[in-house]
Order: structure tokens, then sequence, then C-alpha cells
């Protein structure tokens, strides 16, 4: 089976059915997703497939086979010197010091980089909206918010520039 | 970070990266731990000194919270270095120390796992400022992270900011004490013609001349601490680092996926384990056998042991491992089907038993005579919830065990798996990884013994990570609690009795031999938030506490939330008796003292924040609670009821938190917030249940948690009322959440719902009138 992971390609000898989710973890060691609850409420696990935010526990590997699949160990760009340059959004969440345990917080950051990719300047509404369906059990709504309407804010900055 | 694949796609050598450093640590900003045996002494002055293979020579240790046990043997360690004896081995080592690295920055080597609570940075932040050195030339380390490390830290006894704050400073400023007392013979002047600069010691009027502090501790000899007066300790008005909201240093890591926590751990040729679990409250294991799952893929092994009720497998992937246990033939005797109302009926506040826990004059006496009003509140079993599931990864070897576990209490645990497997605790390391949340449910360590004893059997590392369904019925639960209250005010608007019956389970006695519970009486976890600290003349708390067939532990905020609900609704309905404002009624009968001081200052700070006094929001209403230990809190919950619906919406909780000395104020206000979203998923929404003698629970469509839909604003303001030492922040302000909104639901609507959480049904039965 071939996997394409953060513009990187594996081949891998896994039953069809194992959700994507272990997969990442525990064959290829991408940890940085997370297991919350398996069965697609928490959104612990979410990642993107084509761009799209996924939950990835429920996805079973054979579904996305050939995809280009992105998880938060793909977010921050990587330049030729290996200078790592953090997402917006990773950054906003450092500047508003958002998370607590940080469990739920791969999952935030990916549900809140996709949603900005379609919605690059959304009213705070449709922020919470979007992020809704994302538990964080230590409570860090607040700054979530704060942190995803900073992001827009910035996003929106950048395409004014160019 | 290196991290290399090996043909199987695991990760090598991952253990590095649990590490931390500070944020602007350095270039390379990661500082490997070597694997090293330090040897420790006491000195004379009680501090612990250290001489290691790496770093300069030098590094001073704190202990604190130690058992007395451990300081009497420390003290007797003392006594045999001064008869002569040199360097003597301790019994344990400290859980936090410093030391001198080659490049002259300091390092701070701690022990203790970070849940989310940014305790490694305010304890950094503690050991920079005596230091005196910048922020920037400290390194923090999460200690004993590597694998096979020969080192097994940790003490007993809990480790939070307030309990770490004097024996660290004294730690920090000992250790700039005899750098500034060798600097002061190398640069030939006198002491206190120096001062740190940089990574060293300088000559105050000739900066020129300067010494390193890799050069100062290299050439230390002498190690004698001075008495505790010659410290000198900054004062409070001196501090340039504690009261700063530093950057949380466990933050980046958090926003990469580089974090490794306990379900994370990897190592190469682990396997992956599950634990089939007894389908009732009171099941019994009668027998096991593999059944059909031995005819799965990827099976390596299966342990089964009726005696000690345990039937496990070990496979080559975690879907495997889950699958087969389900396969498993197990019979159970599945002992008594409980219902809830059994469960309500045991925990009734009345009969024998009780212990009272305040009292003042004779409530019952003038209850008895006296016009009073009486009121019954309820809370219902609730569950911690962390995200992360329990998990540990065990590698068992002969005469060697490793384990790698999210946990609150890694030194219980480190007891408990030598128990379970039989063999000498030294040999045992358990080593505590970041949490994915613990909120006092990861004191349990049933994973790690379960991950050690199918790594056991398999002669491999073996990796339990437990689903959500596990996490939910195979933890304890936060008990439920039945309160029954009455009071009396007299016309001139004064509180003149009060009596609270306080019915609950085990919180604390959970985790305490049944000796101690004999001598204790009273369960101080359950019976947290329950003493009233109002001015009452004539006052009863009594607690009843019986052990209930599903287990019942430590919670955030332990019995606080639901305590606080209870007295802090009741008050507002002696207000009402009184014809009183929530807020003036509260002010009028604070005590005269310094508690009641701090309890007006908050309470005046969280009304102005919300705008007491001015009209809210037209649909909107408030309501006012506040609870009091060393912390005092005051909150204000602005709220709007939806009456076609049911739905009770919280807009804005305004708090005010005095906790002492604010090491970091951002971090402090984000525990506020944290607190503020628990106690709101608490009031509107949390509840488990027991049904046919076991508990409804299953995974979050059974136990959904607060959303950003539903979360409020959160304002705080920290209030200084000049105490210098440090309190806790975790969990107090989670206190006044429920009775805040249930105060503010009845200013809203004139009603009043007394049994938690305020699901929609439960409003709609209220709104029409029904009461609860
Ligand atoms: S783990 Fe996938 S949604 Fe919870
Ligand atoms: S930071 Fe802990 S669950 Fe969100």
């Amino acid at each position: 089976m071939e996997l394409n992971v953060n513009g990187r390609s594996y081949t891998l000898d896994v039953p069809a059915e194992e959700r994507l989710l272990w997969v990442l973890r525990d064959w290829l060691g991408l940890t940085g997703t997370k297991f919350g609850c398996g069965v697609g409420i928490c959104g612990a696990c979410t990642v993107h497939i084509n761009g799209a935010a996924v939950r990835s526990c429920l996805m079973p590997l054979a579904a996305v086979a050939g995809a280009e699949i992105r998880t938060i160990e793909g977010l921050a760009e990587r330049d030729g010197s290996g200078e790592l340059t953090l997402h917006p959004v990773q950054q906003a969440f450092i500047d508003h010091q958002v998370p607590q345990c940080g469990w739920c917080m791969s999952g935030q950051i990916m549900q809140a980089v996709s949603f900005l990719e379609r919605n690059p300047l959304p009213s705070e509404e449709e922020t919470v909206r979007a992020m809704s369906g994302n538990y964080c059990r230590c409570g860090c709504y607040v700054r979530i918010l704060q942190a995803v309407q900073q992001a827009a804010g910035r996003a929106g900055e950048e395409e004014a520039a160019i | 970070m290196n991290q290399e694949r090996d043909a199987d796609g695991l990760v090598e050598a991952q253990a590095d990266s649990i590490e931390e450093n500070s944020e602007e640590g350095g270039a390379d900003g990661r500082e490997p731990v070597p694997p090293r045996k330090r040897r420790w002494r006491l000195s004379r002055r009680g501090f612990l000194i250290g001489l290691g293979a790496a770093g300069a020579g030098l590094a001073v240790g704190a202990y604190f919270g130690r058992p007395v046990l451990h300081e009497v043997m420390a003290e007797s360690f003392a006594e045999a270095e001064h008869a002569g004896s040199s360097f003597m081995q301790l019994p344990d080592d400290p859980p936090l120390w410093l030391e001198v690295l080659e490049d002259s920055r300091i390092r701070l080597s701690l022990t203790k796992a970070e849940m989310g609570q940014g305790v490694h940075t305010s304890i950094a932040q503690i050991a920079a400022e005596e230091l005196g050195i910048s922020w920037e030339d400290l390194v923090v380390v999460q200690a004993d992270t590597s694998s096979r490390l020969v080192d097994s830290f940790g003490t007993g006894g809990s480790f939070s900011v307030a309990s770490s704050f004097g024996p660290l400073r004294r730690a920090a400023a000992g250790m700039r004490n005899l750098l500034q007392r060798e600097a002061a013979a190398i640069l030939e002047q006198p002491e206190n013609a120096l001062l740190v600069e940089g990574r060293g010691f300088a000559v105050a009027d000739d900066r020129e001349k300067r010494a390193d502090f890799h050069r100062l501790a290299a050439a230390i000899t002498d190690w004698d601490l001075p008495d505790e007066e010659a410290l000198q300790l900054k004062q409070a008005d001196e501090y340039t680092v504690i009261g700063q909201s530093v950057g949380r240093i466990d933050i980046p890591d958090k926003v990469t996926g580089q974090a490794v926590y306990g379900y994370d751990m990897r190592v190469p040729n682990m396997l992956y384990g599950a634990v089939a679990r007894p389908p009732t409250l009171e099941a019994k294991l009668l027998s096991a056998s593999p059944g059909e799952a031995a005819k799965m893929e990827g099976i390596e092994t299966f342990l089964i042991d009726v005696e000690s009720g345990f039937a496990g497998v070990v496979a080559n992937s975690r879907s495997a491992a889950w699958s087969a246990v389900k396969a498993m033939e197990t019979e159970w005797d599945e002992g008594h089907l409980w219902q809830q109302e059994e469960i309500e009926a045991l925990i009734e506040p009345a009969g024998e038993g009780g212990v009272t826990i305040q009292r003042e004059g004779n409530a019952a006496g003038v209850l008895g005579k006296e016009a009073a009003i009486s009121a019954t509140y309820r809370s219902p079993f609730a569950v911690q919830a962390s995200l992360e599931a329990p998990a540990a990864l065990a590698d068992v070897q002969e005469g060697q065990v490793t384990v790698w576990v999210s946990t609150q209490s890694h030194e219980r645990a480190k007891g408990l798996i030598a128990e379970a497997l039989g063999v000498d605790a030294d040999t045992v390391q358990v080593v505590p990884t970041y949490l994915g949340g613990g909120f006092g449910g990861k004191l349990d360590t049933g994973v790690a013994i379960e991950a050690a004893r199918l790594s056991k059997a398999a002669r491999a590392p073996v990796h339990v990570g437990w689903d959500r369904s596990e996490a939910m019925l195979h933890g304890y639960l936060r008990p439920p609690t039945k309160s029954v209250l009455s009071g009396a005010v007299d016309e001139s608007g004064r509180i003149i009795a009060m009596e609270h019956r306080q019915g609950s389970s085990d919180v604390a006695f959970s985790f305490m031999p049944d000796f101690m519970a004999f001598v204790m009486g009273a369960d101080f976890g359950a019976t947290i938030g329950a003493r009233i600290n109002y001015e009452v003349p004539n006052l009863t708390v009594t607690a009843w506490r019986k052990t209930l067939p599903v287990w019942t532990g430590w919670w955030r905020g332990l019995g606080l939330f639901a305590n606080t609900f209870a007295v802090e609704s009741f008050v507002d309905e002696l207000a009402a008796e009184a014809g009183a404002d929530p807020l003036q009624f509260r002010l009028d009968h604070l005590p005269d003292s310094p508690a009641g001081g701090r309890m007006r200052a908050v309470l005046e700070a969280a009304a102005e924040l919300s705008g007491w006094g001015t009209a809210p929001r037209a649909g909107r209403a408030r309501g006012v609670a506040c609870f009091a230990s060393n912390t005092v809190v005051a909150q204000v919950a602005e709220v709007s009821v939806d009456a076609a619906t049911g739905e009770i919406k919280v807009h804005d909780v305004a708090c005010a938190v005095d906790c002492g000395l604010v090491v970091n104020p951002e971090g402090a206000m984000a525990q506020i917030e944290g607190n503020v979203m628990w106690g709101v998923g608490s009031t509107l929404i949390e509840q488990a249940y027991v049904k046919d003698g076991r508990l409804e629970l299953n995974n979050f469509e059974s136990y959904p948690l607060l959303t950003m839909r539903e979360a409020p604003d959160v304002r705080s303001v920290l209030v200084d009322t000049g105490i210098k030492t440090p309190y806790g922040m975790g969990e107090p302000p989670i206190g006044p959440v429920g009775a805040a909104i249930a105060n503010a639901f009845n200013a809203a609507t004139g009603r009043r719902i007394r049994t938690l959480p305020m699901t929609r049904t439960r409003v709609l039965e209220a709104l029409a009138g029904g009461g609860s």
C-alpha cells in the first residue's frame, strides 16, 4: 500500500481495514496526531486529506491510498537550511499561550488551518461553529477562539501584502 | 530532534523528545540528560549537594514534600557525614536539582511531569529568580526520560508550586551563594562587590573582571552552605522573573506535535496489549480462555490469571489487540446488579456515622424554634475524561523494569508495579511523560501494571493504551453528593443559624489505608467546600460518607464543585429570605478577619468586573458565588435562558482570584479559564449513573463534553492582598461556577434548580413550576 504523508511517500504492508490514525501513529511513528475517542466525536485525530480536515480514527487506510495526507508534523515549513517556520496558526497558538495539556491541540490546529484555507476572514460566529467539533478537556476555548481569529487576521494581512 | 526510523517504521530513541528546554535555551535548544549515577550528600544546612560525572561538578538539589521517614534518614546521613565519612548516597534522588553546564548556563532538572498546568515554567521562574540569572540562561529538562537511566528519581508527596516555593528558592540561592563565594576568592574581591552578569560573576565597578559559572563551579571545594538567614533570599519587591508572564516552555512542542505523552511512547520491537474488562461493577472473573482470539492474525501471547481477575492479550498492532480481547472467552460472576436509586440511598446525609466538621453555637436549637428554610442539592457521578486516555509502555527485563506512563504519581506506580511483578522496587524505573490531562484521574496506575504484566508475559516491550470506554468505565469517578441545608435569618436580615448535612463517598480515602480513614473521620477530599465561611453564630456542618460499589476518587477540585454549588446556592436562598442583594448579603456576613478581608476583596473585584449593580443586557441575568480556602475566588456568571428549548446559555463569567503570590500571571489566567469550562460543563452537561449493575457510560456520546459553542467568555482578575507565598490555582476556581450559574438562573427566571446537571429537561420542568 502506498501512502503519501507530508510530502513523503511510504510503502506499507498494513491490513487495508486499519484506520489511518493508527497507521500514522504506530506504523509511521507520527504520534503528533492523537487518539481521543476513536468514533469521530472529539476531533483529536484530525488530519488533512487533500486539504480537507478529516477524522483519521474513522478513515480506513484503503480509502486514502494515493491521497495527499498532511499531519501536524508537516504543517511547519522547513527551508533549505533546515530552519523551521511555523504556520501562522501554530504561531498564533503560541502567541496566545493556548495549549494546556496539549493533547487536543494537533486536532485543533489542523481543523483551524483547513477552515481558514476555505474561509480566510471568518466572523467570530463562523469560527465558533467551525471549531465546535473539537473537544478541549482542559478548557482552552477562550484562547483557541482568540488564536484562530488572530491567525485569520494574519493570513489576511499576508494576502493583502501580495 | 533526531528520530531514526527503522525498517518497521518504529522510531528509535524517541525519549529525547520528551525533554524540555527554556524557550530560548540556546541554539540547539536540546540538552540530552546523560545517564549517570550522581552521589548526593546532605550539607550541614540541609541542602543536597551532588557530584556528577557531567557538568562542572556542582549540583544543588532540593527536597520537599518528603515523607517524614525520608527526612529522618537524610538527617542520619548528615550525621554520618559529620562523623567523617565523605560522600554518602541518599536513599532517593531529589525531585529537582540545579547544575552548572560547561557553557555556564544552569540546568534545572525536574522529575515531575507537566499536565498542562504550567508547573515546569513556574518552577523554572522561581529558580531563575533566586539564581539571579536571566531567563535565557536557564535550561529546563524533564529528567529521567532517556531509556535505561540508572537513576531512579522522584519522591512522595505532592509537588506543586506552593510546596516547592521555599525549598527551591533556598536551593537556588544556596547555589548562587556558593558560586559567589568562589568568585570572591578567585577575583580577590569582597563578595558584596560582585554581581551576576550574564553567565558569571563580575566585579560591580570593573566589569572586565569576571569569572564564568563553569570555572567557579569547577573550582569549588568547600561545600558548606551558609545559614538560611545569610542566604538573603530576595524580597517580593525585588522580583524580576517571578510575577512575569513568561512563555510556557512546554508550548512550542505542543503546537508542532513533538511533545511525547504516555500514549505516544515507542521503542523498537514493541507490541500492543489489551485486557478484558468486567461487565458489571461487581463482576468476578470465573474463567477465561483465548477462544476465537487464538485464531486471529497478529497475536503474540495471552496472559490469563483467573485468581487476580486478569485476562489479557498481546498482539503486533493495537487494533489486533483490541479485536482479540473482545474475541476472548471470559465468564464472569456478575454480582449484585446495582441501580442508581440504591446508590443514592447510600449517600443519604442522615443516621449513624455523621462526622461534624464545623460547629458554632447551637444550630439545631435555633433552627428548631425559628422559621427556617431548608433545601436539598444533588450532584451526580462525573468522569475526569482526560482527552488522553490512560496509557503506559512497559519493558520488563530480567533485573530491570522500565515503565513510561502518563501519571500524576510515578512514585506510587513504582511500588505497585514492583508488587505486581514480584520484583524489588529498586529495579523498577517509572518514567513520567507529558500528561494529556490528569485532573486527578491519573493517580491511578492500573494501566502501568497491565503493561508491565503483559510485557513480562510477552518478553517484549508492551504498550497498553485504553480506549475511551475503558477510560470512562474503569477509572474512579467523582462521587455523587447530597447536601441538605437549613437556615434562618432574623428581621434585620442576619443569618442566625445554618446547618449543612453533606452525604458523599470516598475521595481521598480511596487511596489511604483504612486506619487513616478511621483516624481522620471525614474524608477531606469529599468535604472540601462544605464548610461555611460566613459569620453565622449558630452553625453545624456534618458529613456522612459511604463507600459505594462504584470506585470513586480524585477529580478536579475534589468535592469543591459540588459542595460550593450547594452552600452558595443556599446562601442566595437566604439572601432572598432577607430580601437582600446577594452580593451585599455576602459582604454583610463576612467575618472580621484577614480571611474575611480577602473574600471581600475578591467579591468586590468580581462585582466590578461584571458590572454588578448595572442592568445586564436584555434577557440576561447575573449570579454571584464565592469560595475560600488558602486561595479565595469569587465569580459572577451572566446567563440567559431559552424558555422554549430549556437551554441555559452562560455568556460570561467574571472571576476574581487571590491565590497569594502569582508566579506566572498568564498561566494563572489559563488555569482560571480551564476551571470555569469544567464548572460550566459540570453544571450543564456532565453526569454518569448506574443501571443494571454497570455505569451507563461508553464513549463521548454517553458523556459529552463542553464545546466551544457552549463555552462562555471568561474575564479574570488576580487580586493582590499582599500575600508573599503562592497558593494553588489549578482547582479552586472551579468551586463557585455551579452556584454562580444557578443563582443567575434564579435571577433570570425566579426558579431554582438544585440538582445537577441543569439539563434542558430540568430547566423546562423548573420553568413549568416543578421543583428539583
Ligand atoms: S479520535 Fe477521532 S474524533 Fe476522536
Ligand atoms: S489542551 Fe488539554 S485537551 Fe485541549
